[in-house]
């Protein structure tokens, strides 16, 4: 589904490379853990993904469902089917979340060649969602993540994870920010979407969110690439030794 | 050292003829005109018109603005056209059980209309009325706000008085609540030579009253035509006014308003006011806390487009100890508009534990739109927490990929971002009427506001 290989990427203007020669292969129905120290690049991975500007990718290739994903705009690799959970939400004030959920849907649909979802089966849908993933009615209705706590943040993040239906699923730090309930019920939400064609990508910097989203394969990053690969054991594994006595003083 | 000799700077330009003419040709027709000490006082304030002059952006608070180049022609008074109930039912708000006073070109439409069933101590009527009926209440009222006017003559505050025909008086006695709006509605109607008409309201809320009002100017049809405003809101001990305001005007028209505001001791005052639309607008707003413990909270939004210019001056005088103040106003720029704010913050010496606080945000979506932000702080107190904050940017890059990111084209996301950001302000209207209103045209102003239709 995804193959990154030897990917080189660079912030714009700066000559400093944040990922330096990452290799990564994600197949239908698996989930990867990407951990990592601060700085390790992870979040940069995710946004390189993503398609967001101030990026510059010096070497290597990126393909999802055979196609050259860094020849693509963000809202193209949206219609492809790749989702970011932000770390940060960003907040709009001034548009309903329900109204922008929809637009979202009706964009993708669109690129798609699909038809539209009617207004009533739009909220329908919606409102089935945000109970499952513990969002209240009225912040349906209230502004895009405006005035937002970091949990509900979070929570909107997989709702709008639930509603778009994507191929390949990226977390970034989605635990960060989140008490041990909400912690449990975005966790619920993640798995419920686990299928045998969707893929996930989950950034974090600590094993406890693994605990519920339980991984298939467990990267460590440090310095822009992979340093060790394995099952879900190791991320038992760095939380006893840290990243300095998995990888040594380097990390 | 040589002395080099400067010619005087002026500050102001002589008014043309025409004014002189039409003063004396219609002073004796304007209501009122036979109580000689309105008389007298019109003649007063034409005079000082007269001496005084218009401004030029050599004065402080006209900086921005070359309002000689619209204001100072010949103009006449405008006439009432006729205007079908159609055209006017669509800019309605407060509910159907709104009071209305509807005025075409400043004239007031009294078969348009509605004031009925009003309990006793509220009072809502046509000014024409009230200086035939009652002059001197009129003049004591108008002679209390010229005390107001500390930083001079104010040249169109002068030629309102000196022109003083109609407009609204509003009067609610101590402890009576107002649950139905009252909607001032100002249907500026184009005519086939230049214009202006200048009405003046006031408002006056007794001890702990409580009231909504709606004021609406809206073109209706394009044409030269000056609206010269006067507003005078009083605000009692106690007392409480919800104000929204939506300014859409015409093509040609020009609107100058003054808005003069005095609150009392725990008063509470929430403002709204979006100008989406006209030729040229100017908002001055002076606002004075003259108690303490009071809330008073601005919010404001402008946006021109095309060639329109929209200037915004406020000025907030703290008087007494624990007050708090919040202005909140975003601007828009587009094409080849221009927009001001300046905005000022005066803190007396009495007025300690003031919060003042004043934001100012602008977005700027043309390289040949051009938007001045002032803002100022004037402290007198020790102990106060004071705030104010310009910004003048393009629309977020963090925002235009978030929206990408979950499907919307580059397009889609700039119009719901540009949008957004001015609807943000909408959303402080009181009234849901006048939020729509507000919403329908800010669609129509914002690029490829068509797919955003379908959000109303």
């Amino acid at each position: 589904m995804l193959t990154i290989k030897d990917l080189d990427v660079s912030i714009a203007g700066e000559d400093k490379p944040v990922i330096k020669g990452f290799s990564l292969e994600v197949k239908p129905g698996e989930v990867h853990a990407v951990m990592g120290p601060n700085g390790s690049g992870k979040s940069t991975l995710s946004y390189v993904l993503a398609g967001r500007d101030g990026y510059e990718v010096t070497g290597g290739t990126v393909t999802f469902m055979g196609q050259d994903l860094l020849e693509m705009e963000p809202e193209e690799r949206a219609a492809a089917g790749i989702f970011l959970a932000m770390q940060y939400p960003v907040e709009i004030p001034g548009v309903a979340n329900s109204y922008f959920l929809r637009q979202a849907v009706n964009a993708l649909k669109k690129a798609r060649g699909e038809p539209a979802m009617s207004a009533a089966d739009f909220m329908k849908k919606l409102k089935a969602k945000a109970e499952e993933i513990g969002i209240r009615p009225e912040f349906l209705k209230r502004d895009v993540n405006a005035g937002f706590s970091g949990g509900e943040k979070k929570r909107n993040e997989i709702l709008q994870l639930a509603m778009l239906e994507p191929r390949l699923c990226i977390l970034d730090e989605t635990d960060s920010g989140l008490d041990i309930d909400a912690l449990r019920t975005v966790s619920d939400g993640v798995n419920a979407l686990r299928t045998p064609d969707r893929a996930m990508i989950v950034i974090t910097h600590y094993q406890r969110l693994l605990d519920y989203i339980v991984p298939d394969h467990v990267h460590v990053m440090a310095d822009g690439k992979i340093r060790k690969s394995g099952g879900k054991e190791l991320a038992l594994e760095l939380e006893e030794q840290g990243y300095e006595g998995l990888l040594g003083r380097a990390a | 050292m040589t002395a080099i000799a400067r010619r005087p700077v002026s500050r102001h330009t002589a008014p043309v003829p025409a004014f002189a003419e039409l003063f004396e040709h219609e002073q004796q027709h304007l209501p009122g005109s036979e109580a000689a000490a309105l008389d007298a006082w019109r003649r007063t304030r034409f005079a000082r018109f007269e001496t005084t002059g218009l401004p030029t952006q050599r004065v402080e608070h006209w900086k921005y603005t070359n309002i000689a180049k619209v204001a100072n022609v010949a103009m006449g008074l405008a006439s009432r056209p006729e205007v079908k109930l159609d055209d006017v039912q669509r800019y309605f708000a407060g509910g159907p059980l709104a009071r209305r006073l509807i005025f075409v070109n400043g004239h007031l439409a009294t078969e348009l209309s509605h004031v009925g069933g009003l309990p006793e101590g509220v009072v809502i009527k046509g000014l024409d009325v009230m200086l035939r009926d009652d002059p001197d209440r009129v003049l004591a009222a108008l002679a209390e706000d010229r005390a107001l006017d500390a930083s001079g003559p104010h040249s169109f505050a002068d030629l309102n008085a000196a022109f003083l025909q109609s407009g609204a008086w509003i009067e609610v006695a101590d402890d009576i609540v107002l649950e139905r709006p009252i909607q001032l509605l100002f249907l500026t109607v184009g005519e086939a030579s230049a214009v202006m008409t200048h009405p003046h309201i006031i408002v006056k809320l007794g001890a702990r009253a409580k009231a909504h009002l709606i004021e609406s100017h809206v073109g209706v049809k394009d044409g030269h035509c000056l609206t010269n405003l006067v507003a005078d809101y009083e605000v009692g001990a106690g007392a409480r006014l919800d104000h929204d305001r939506l300014q859409l005007g015409a093509a040609g028209t020009t609107f100058i308003g003054l808005n003069r505001i005095r609150i009392g001791e725990k008063g509470e005052l929430k403002q709204t006011v979006a100008t989406l639309g006209g030729t040229l607008v100017r908002n001055e707003t002076d606002m004075h806390l003259q108690g303490s413990f009071i809330e008073a909270q601005l919010n404001g939004v402008y946006m021109p487009i095309e060639s329109e210019h929209v200037d915004n001056v406020i000025r907030v005088h703290h008087e007494q100890p624990d007050g708090h103040s919040d202005q909140f106003y975003k601007g828009l720029a587009l094409d080849k508009a221009k927009a001001a704010f300046a905005g000022k913050i005066f803190v007396y010496k009495d007025a300690q534990r003031t919060n003042a606080f004043q934001t100012n945000n602008n977005l700027l979506l043309s390289d040949d739109a051009e938007i001045d932000s002032k803002p100022e702080l004037e402290i007198y107190a020790d102990d106060v927490k004071c705030s104010h904050g310009a910004t003048c940017g393009e629309l977020d890059p963090v925002a235009l990929f978030y929206l990408r990111s979950r499907g919307l084209d580059r397009d889609e996301a700039e119009s719901l971002l540009t949008y957004a950001f001015a609807a943000e302000v909408l959303e402080r209207f009181t009234d849901p009427a006048v939020m729509k209103l507000a919403q329908e045209r800010l669609i129509a102003r914002t690029p490829g506001g068509a797919n955003l239709t379908d959000m109303l």
